[in-house]
């Protein structure tokens, strides 16, 4: 194979690893060889993350029901059995969005719930 | 979605609990303890903000322990040098500092991370039903443990028209 010199291929290659690892600490900014390791954790937690941020979420929207719950004397499980004995289809991301922001439509649906239990 | 009109003063204030520690086991109190340090009873609850309160615990001194654990229960620790392994009966812990106790089991209870420090500085025990934070208590919650009347709760009227219900089996 006749010789092929890089020419400007390589700092093109660099420079678009070095443009994903803008705001990363020191050198993971700014040096190739290590950016290209920030870069590849980067984009792997990213990935991990993402799938992660929908668990805690609800995790947390689980825990906020839990405590709004109990403020009306039920627990969460009891709350969730009976919304679905009531057939409301309330998710847990609103559930827990109204126990905050709307907490007397909350009562309303706790009641609704009790009534079937 | 962002709408905060339901939103009181109250909604983020830090708030005071007293709690009577008297026949309280001291397990599920400090359950209960470690719940409101947390904010776990509150709606607006989020683990990257602390949204716990503050708790008074009073009669430490005459929490119970269950079972024969005033003698068989051990407190541990290791001094660091060898052969250092420190045990000590709860008994004894419970005379030398009356408050370890519970707070050793709260301090258990609360997760192992860094805010568990601040949320130990919000838990105030006493060992008697002294304490100088009256002018701060905003609510007085029950203990987890229902307690009974003993016979000096009960006035002498109750106690002799209290139904005769052995005399009447006895006649069975």
């Amino acid at each position: 194979v006749p010789r092929v010199k890089a020419g400007t291929t390589r700092r093109a290659r660099h420079k678009a690893v070095l443009a994903t690892t803008k705001g990363h600490r020191a050198a993971r900014s700014s040096r190739y060889r290590v950016a290209k390791e920030s870069m590849l954790h980067a984009l792997d937690y990213a990935t991990r993350h993402r799938k992660l941020k929908k668990r805690q979420n609800r995790a947390l929207a689980i825990t906020r029901i839990n405590a709004a719950a109990r403020e009306h004397g039920l627990s969460y499980s009891s709350l969730i059995n009976g919304l679905k004995k009531a057939e409301i289809t309330l998710d847990r991301k609103s559930l827990a969005d109204l126990s905050i922001r709307q907490p007397s439509a909350f009562a309303k649906v706790v009641a609704s719930a009790k009534a079937e239990l | 979605m962002a709408s905060k009109l339901s939103h009181s003063i109250g909604t983020h204030t830090r708030l005071w609990y007293l709690i009577d520690a008297r026949h309280q086991v001291v397990g599920r109190l400090a359950s209960m303890v470690a719940l409101l340090l947390q904010g776990k009873n509150k709606p607006i609850y989020h683990p990257s903000v602390d949204t716990g309160d503050h708790v008074v615990v009073i009669n430490t001194g005459h929490a119970v322990l269950t079972g024969s654990k005033w003698d068989k229960k051990l407190y541990r620790h290791h001094t660091g040098y060898p052969g250092g392994l420190k045990e000590i009966v709860a008994k004894q812990l419970h005379q030398k500092n009356p408050t370890m106790i519970l707070r050793r089991a709260i301090n258990g209870m609360l997760p192992k991370n860094l805010q568990r420090k601040h949320r130990m500085r919000r838990l105030h025990l006493y060992p008697d039903s002294a304490h100088s934070h009256a002018l701060n208590i905003t609510h007085q919650l029950p203990g987890p443990c229902p307690v009974f009347k003993t016979l000096s709760d009960y006035s002498s009227e109750e106690i002799t028209s209290f139904p005769d219900i052995v005399t009447r089996i006895s006649h069975l």
